[in-house]
């Protein structure tokens, strides 16, 4: 699993005002922070960036460069900001993200052949975000076409199916999921990726890591390539890199259909099981899940 | 091979609560199939309507929703005793709208003290709705808890931020709980589990699930309903398989449709049927969403939907 830090980001309260007054100390120790955590791509999300976006990410890119020599992933709307970060970046680069819209297209596909980038394709169309697996699956199939077209390999696109957030349309989350089974036949040698913490957004800050790892382990079964995650979660980053076999087995099998006595289970692994379940839908999930 | 009719698998059972106390109690909820399903399952309790009742009179309702209870709105238990003994009614929710802080801001020793008067005049349920003003409701329904002690009140509506304090009196002087939320089945069950785990018994809680009218949004409130039931009735989750209530006179009766009068707009058609027909066409959809107490103001919508009932559950 190909794991990519979402901590360095202009939402941040300290990273925020330091890439505003291109202060580099914060920046570095989160890049630092974050290559010590074990990441393998570092996200450099500066947001729109509509005003001088093209300095700011040059900057970042070049700040982080001198404390690690992590990949990056150059996360911004504005294209003229991503060319820059390309420019400044040493190794290959990802972009995240290229979507369908039209113009994002035009403007940023030409960009991954010029500076032998990858790309994150997100599957967000012309009418937003689609509704259920089969409209992704065209999507997908629509990107890889132009993505072919302006000379990209399949296996520089990272498919990002688009994770929502379990307790807004869990129908969403189901298509999500129903998508990544189908990914390895429709587009076998495009990779994918997931914003993994999408899933919890709205779930109170301490209990995010159980969906957060849960929902890594249940893409795992269909093959995820690689997801963006909060660095700082170690249990998360030791279950990605094969330590938690026995978690990942538990996961899996619930999701086959087992139903484990959860008197039988030990706390830790009881709360994996329920967590599967509002994953599903098969349990309507509330604030409380772990505890009913 | 023969046609047979496809059938959903329940697993579940709506929880049944009792309203009231005495020979007038109502008992609602226990349904093991959808909303009117007879076919599938059991409904052994018809959705009931309560009557809505001001503690005040009203400034701005429309003349045909004021005309059934000329005489009597600057006096609750009068009104309240005309629902009773002139349109049958076999519930009534007493809403308090003098207590709002953006209004009369009525005290709460002095509402209660309406509540009882008019608790004490009548004997069917009685449902007593705040204002969904956390710190207001919270001293506001505390005290009618307290006053009220052996009515077997519903009072609401109790939100996450006020359902400890009024969730505690009603557990003491034992009143059922609405348990309120806006339009979310994942907070519904949230507050659920909340006032659970608070200690209020399973058969004292009744769900509110915040409804709008046909026009204003009912779509959701229709949708939230339904995903409830279908959580409650074919997926096991205990904690949705409480019985829904839904204040929907105010909602029908508020929007700017029913306040234009005839003649400003005729192709709207009769100003009176308009708003019952909006009240009762309302009511009747939250009902086939699962609604088994429905607050309704006009005496002839209330009508319509009775009859609608009696036809829907007819053996």
């Amino acid at each position: 699993m190909v794991l990519i830090g979402e901590n360095l980001n202009i939402m941040s309260r300290t990273i925020g005002p330091a890439l505003k007054e291109k202060n580099p100390a914060p920046v570095q120790e989160m890049a630092k922070a974050e290559a010590e955590a074990g990441v393998d791509y570092i996200d450099l999300n500066i947001g729109p960036a509509r005003k001088a976006g093209d300095e700011m990410m040059a900057w970042v890119v070049e700040t982080v460069q001198g404390v690690t020599d992590k990949a990056l992933s150059l996360d911004t709307t504005n294209p003229v900001a991503m060319e820059a970060g390309l420019k400044a970046a040493k190794g290959k680069a990802l972009i995240n993200s290229i979507s369908l819209q039209p113009d994002r297209l035009e403007q940023e596909l030409p960009l991954v052949k010029k500076y032998n980038a990858s790309m994150i394709g997100l599957l967000w169309g012309v009418e937003g975000m689609p509704r259920d697996a089969n409209e992704r699956a065209m999507l997908a199939v629509d990107l890889m076409y132009k993505a072919s077209e302006a000379g990209i390999a399949n296996e520089d696109i990272w498919i990002d199916p688009i994770l929502t957030p379990v307790s807004v349309e869990i129908n969403q989350l189901k298509a999500c999921f129903e998508f990544m089974a189908m990914l390895k036949d429709i587009a076998p040698e495009c990779k994918s990726t997931v914003g993994l913490s999408n899933i919890s957004n709205g779930t109170p800050n301490h209990l995010r890591p159980y969906l957060n790892r849960t929902c890594m382990i249940m893409l795992m079964k269909h093959g995820l390539y690689s997801a963006i995650v909060d660095a700082f979660d170690s249990e998360l980053i030791s279950i990605a890199r094969g330590n938690k076999p026995e978690i990942v087995d538990l996961v899996h099998r619930v999701m086959d259909g087992d139903k484990p006595d959860l008197a039988s289970l030990s706390e830790e692994e009881a709360k994996y099981v329920k967590t599967v379940r509002v994953i599903t839908g098969e349990a309507l999930y509330s604030h409380s899940w772990l505890e009913i | 091979m023969a046609f047979e009719v496809p059938k959903t698998a329940y697993s579940g059972r709506i929880k049944e609560i009792k309203l009231g106390s005495g020979d007038k109690a109502v008992i609602v909820g226990g349904e093991t199939c959808y909303p009117l399903y007879l076919f599938e399952g059991e409904m052994p309790h018809p959705p009931r309507i309560a009557m809505e009742v001001w503690d005040m009179p009203p400034q701005e309702w429309a003349p045909a929703a004021l005309e059934p209870f000329e005489g009597v709105t600057d006096d609750p238990v009068a009104w309240a005793k005309k629902c009773i003994d002139d349109y049958g009614a076999e519930m009534l929710c007493l809403q308090l709208v003098s207590t709002d802080p953006n209004g009369l801001d009525r005290g709460a020793d002095e509402a209660a003290e309406v509540v009882k008067k008019v608790a004490d005049a009548v004997t069917v349920p009685l449902i007593v709705w705040g204002t969904a003003n956390l710190d207001k409701d919270t001293e506001v329904l505390r005290k009618v808890a307290e006053l009220c002690q052996g009515k077997n009140l519903i009072i609401g509506p109790l939100e996450e931020g006020d359902h400890k304090k009024i969730g505690a009196a009603a557990i003491g002087y034992h009143q059922t709980v609405v348990a309120s939320t806006p339009i979310d089945i994942n907070l519904a069950k949230q507050l659920n589990i909340l006032l659970g785990n608070l200690g209020v018994p399973d058969e004292m809680i009744i769900v509110d699930p915040t409804v709008s009218c046909i026009g204003y949004g009912i779509e959701y409130c229709y949708s939230v309903m339904e995903r409830m039931r279908m959580a409650g009735l074919t997926q096991q989750d205990e904690k949705l398989q409480f019985p829904l209530i839904c204040n929907i006179s105010k909602e029908a009766w508020k929007t700017k449709e029913v306040h234009i009068p005839t003649e400003a707009e005729p192709k709207l058609g009769d100003a009176k049927k308009r708003g019952i027909l909006l009240e009762a066409m309302s009511a009747m959809v939250l009902i086939l969403a699962g609604g088994d107490v429905i607050v309704m103001r006009h005496p002839e919508a209330i009508k319509l939907v009775q009859e609608m009932i009696a036809e829907l559950t007819a053996k």
